[in-house]
């Protein structure tokens, strides 16, 4: 979808180092590249930078934990933690610390994502489509998957047939089509607003100097934030759903 | 005064029509529709979305002042009805890209 296919530094140093495992690699799985010599596309490498960095940045903070002097790093994270399994605690009935690992992930990768792209130089790997696809399927098999370990086979399928069996004839088609909508939204959803917050800066750099462009980029790192949490929330909504027991 | 609003928006459309009179962006046969459509719908899309997302604020608004001790909870309902309206308009802005 986007025209543009500027090569960032990281994507060139990957296609001049690691070009060929990656082309041999997608050949064998049945897609090879369009450009054999330039398989790494800039979201992928991205998305592998952010990872070292926060594999390095919870390393540095692993070394400096402490219990009785808390340094500003790892009040931070506290307080990230405290927010992730207070609001896991209030969307999912019990067990919530169960599932708050996965969320705690889920927010703070994407939020690292996201903000990345603010940085010149960088381009934030959810400005395309395939990485959030990748994280709403992640979701999607996970809640589906908590939900039949939760409850058992039998009675998970049987949710779908609605409160009454009556209605399970047009209620299982319904849910199904619901149970499929939820990862389409979730990928449209973050996929749109990092595109479209990057465009409308674009856009109105492309008018005007300084202030206008700053204004339109400060509600892009809002925006960021606020996708990075709703997609956390509504991860947290489908699985308590899913392993939801009426008493 | 309700007719004169109508023939004035009316004469409004019609002296607009030198929009026909634009070459086609496609090059080759036949004008292409989805340029101005895809324009269209997504206004028609943030117009809507405006609307809903005002109502929901309205609402926040006054239940926040009606029992500031519920503020922190409706403002979480809050945030999170507007960022599930602002999507509806968001898939319109990719199927425009689509239609490109």
């Amino acid at each position: 979808m986007p025209e543009h296919e500027v090569e960032l530094w990281t994507t060139v140093l990957f296609n001049k180092f690691l070009a060929a495992p990656l082309t041999s690699f997608l050949t064998a799985i049945g897609h090879p590249p369009a450009d054999p010599a330039h398989p790494w596309e800039n979201w992928i490498t991205m998305e592998i930078l952010v990872v070292v960095i926060i594999m390095v940045l919870f390393a540095f903070l692993r070394s400096r934990l402490s219990v009785d002097k808390p340094g500003k790093l790892q009040l931070t994270f506290e307080a990230i933690y405290k927010f992730v399994s207070g609001q896991a605690s209030e969307s999912i009935d019990h067990h919530a610390s169960k599932y708050v690992p996965f969320f705690g992930t889920l927010f703070i990768f994407i939020l690292f994502m996201n903000l990345i792209g603010v940085i010149p130089g960088f381009e934030a790997p959810t400005m395309s489509p395939a990485v959030p696809l990748a994280f709403a399927i992640a979701v999607f098999l996970y809640y589906h998957w908590m939900g039949l370990r939760e409850q058992g086979v039998g009675k998970y399928l049987a949710h779908f047939a609605g409160p009454m069996w009556q209605l399970a004839i047009i209620m299982i088609p319904i849910e199904i089509i619901s149970h499929f909508a939820r990862p389409l939204s979730l990928t449209i959803r973050l996929f749109a607003n990092m595109f479209a917050g990057e465009r409308v800066t674009i856009t109105f750099l492309s008018l005007t100097y300084l202030v206008l462009p700053a204004v339109f980029m400060g509600l892009h790192v809002f925006v960021a934030f606020l996708q990075a949490f709703i997609f956390m929330l509504l991860a947290m909504i489908y699985v308590g759903t899913a392993t939801a027991h009426e008493h | 005064m309700k007719r004169k609003l109508i023939l004035a928006a009316g004469a409004a459309m019609v002296a607009a029509s030198p929009i026909f009179a634009q070459t086609p962006a496609g090059g080759g046969g036949g004008t292409d529709w989805s340029h101005p459509f895809a324009y269209l719908a997504m206004g028609i899309a943030s117009g809507l979305c405006g609307l809903g997302q005002g109502k929901a604020v309205a609402s926040a608004s006054e239940g926040m002042a009606r029992n500031p001790g519920a503020a922190a909870a409706i403002r979480g309902a809050l945030i999170l009805g507007l960022v599930l309206i602002e999507s509806l308009a968001l898939y319109t802005l990719v199927i425009t890209y689509v239609a490109k």
